[in-house]
């Protein structure tokens, strides 16, 4: 199941990526080791890796919020130089707007794109649906639960029909079992409006069970990429499933030996 | 939404029967008891002339205060005395708030005016309010506008430090998302900096209330002829210690009213707070 990059015309295109910080002025942290990753339009790519393997800074590279030491991001042909609406992002820690309601949030995106009142209302109230919140747009983010909550913030993403989403670790503060109904809603709201999808986890069992491709990330700075899977497995897929085991047992195998 | 009402809070209300102990442990009927034991104590300790003649009891503090609804005191009745305390609250409280708060929130937007407003300010905030009150006498005379001068150095340190803080700790996560939305610096004060900022400026402006009071009475102490302060030190001249403590008992009626007030701004402008706080 092992492959190399594949040709063709690429949504995402990363290319040499090396990202190094600079703290205190001085002291030098090497994150990202030369990177290079193209995901096809409507691919659903999850990066797989421990905490401190640089996939998020690889995430926030994409979306615009740091810019690569070296190498180039480019959408559609187009090189990234900042962060911007054409990129949905999801965030670890929801960060949604505790001023606003349900609706509020998820209408921000055409708010602050000037589409008119009565038209982003139908844009939020879709999305809303599309994500499963019917009856709750006039609740306060403090009123929902964490599952919920990420739903408001897929759904924000969404709102602004960006041609890439970026998921960083979205299920990452939810219990097993609601992880595990997202999991679900995730697949299912991405066969519903296709978007390319790149989606960072640390667990293996949300990259196999939603992805069309994994690349792993090797279990230390500086992060490079280590191993990509393709998955073939067809939708609705089992965690069960002979060939759902099969393929988490070889990339445990391949990462255990990274960490 | 089958699958998410697994994740919908419910709270539940049992009903229970009435019973002794639930009387006993109910936070309405310990209010009760608390206020009760207070006044009786009060009464008792009055009666028994513990301080002399210096305490009068419960009922001849609310008899001297209706009797200056209707005698005048220096030409005012007591309606007229709380409203020359308030007005000097209001008019100081309300200039103190409009030029701090938005200083306070540019201080925090822009490094340049933070640069020139920092010293300025850390010199003058450790000054105690009332450490002003002789120079504005000396500056203003012993009019209104000396007290004013007081309840707004008073006022303004509160107002500016929490606006200034309010913004400084705004998620900056948040201004990502603007940013991904496609907004720009503008959207970035306007939808994230101000709202997540009003909670602590409010909590600015209730702390800049409670000083505004102590400001006032001070003032009123030091020299008046009107006004809630001028009844207190009126009382001590006299040696009426129902008008003192009818005086103070009005104070604490008139501050937790406007600090009420306050709340219920904040509850207007701040709705996604009000369940929070319910709690």
């Amino acid at each position: 199941m092992r492959e190399e990059r594949h040709p063709g015309q690429a949504k995402i295109e990363c290319k040499d990526i090396t990202k190094v910080f600079i703290q205190k002025g001085k002291q030098r942290v090497h994150v990202l080791d030369h990177i290079s990753l193209d995901v096809k339009e409507n691919e659903f790519v999850v990066i797989l890796g421990p905490g401190q393997s640089g996939k998020s800074t690889l995430l926030r590279i994409i979306a615009g919020l740091e810019t690569p030491t070296e190498g180039h991001v480019r959408i559609d042909g187009q090189e990234v130089e900042g962060p911007g609406p054409e990129r949905g992002l999801v965030f670890q820690g929801y960060m949604l707007f505790a001023w606003k309601t349900v609706l509020g949030n998820v209408e921000m995106g055409p708010k602050l794109r000037g589409v008119p009142k009565k038209e982003r209302r139908e844009i939020a109230a879709h999305y809303i649906h599309l994500v499963g919140l019917d009856g709750f747009e006039n609740h306060y983010p403090h009123q929902l639960s964490g599952g919920m909550k990420q739903r408001v913030g897929i759904a924000r993403a969404y709102a602004n029909n960006p041609q890439v989403m970026l998921l960083d670790e979205p299920f990452g503060q939810l219990d097993a079992q609601t992880r595990y109904f997202m999991e679900k809603e995730t697949a299912r709201i991405w066969e519903t409006e296709k978007r390319t999808i790149l989606f960072v986890t640390n667990n293996i069992d949300e990259a196999i069970y939603l992805a069309d491709r994994i690349v792993t990330m090797e279990g230390k700075l500086p992060g490079r990429m280590h191993v990509v899977y393709r998955v073939d497995l067809p939708r609705p897929r089992e965690h069960t499933d002979m060939a759902f085991l099969k393929l988490r047992h070889e990339i445990t195998e391949a990462s255990e030996l990274t960490l | 939404m089958v699958d998410i009402a697994n994740e919908i809070k419910q709270q539940v209300q049992e009903r229970r029967p009435l019973t002794l102990a639930m009387i006993l442990t109910n936070r309405w009927f310990l209010y009760g008891v608390s206020m009760l034991a207070f006044f009786l104590a009060w009464d008792m300790a009055a009666v028994a002339r513990v301080f002399s003649s210096g305490l009068p009891r419960p009922y001849e503090v609310v008899l001297q205060l209706w009797r200056m609804m209707f005698d005048p005191l220096a030409g005012k009745s007591l309606l007229g005395h709380i409203w020359a305390s308030t007005q000097r609250i209001l008019i100081g409280f309300t200039i103190a708030s409009l030029v701090a708060v938005p200083l306070g929130l540019m201080m925090a937007l822009n490094r340049y005016v933070n640069a020139i407003v920092k010293p300025l300010f850390d010199l003058l905030k450790p000054m105690p309010p009332l450490a002003w009150i002789s120079i504005a006498i000396l500056w203003f005379g012993i009019g209104e506008t000396s007290k004013v001068f007081i309840i707004i150095i008073g006022t303004f340190v509160p107002c500016l430090l929490d606006a200034y803080n309010g913004v400084r700790l705004v998620e900056p996560e948040l201004y990502d998302v603007i940013r991904m939305l496609g907004g720009n610096r503008r959207h970035e004060i306007i939808q994230v900096c101000f709202p997540a900022a009003f909670p602590a400026i409010f909590a600015g402006l209730q702390i800049a209330l409670s000083i505004a009071w102590s400001c006032v009475l001070a003032a009123e102490l030091v020299s008046a002829r009107s006004g809630l302060g001028f009844i207190i030190i009126l009382g001590m001249n006299l040696s009426r210690p129902a008008m003192v403590v009818g005086g103070m008992v009005v104070i604490a009626l008139v501050a937790w009213t406007m600090s009420q007030l306050v709340s219920g701004l904040e509850r207007f402008v701040c709705p996604w707070k009000r369940e929070i706080d319910s709690r």
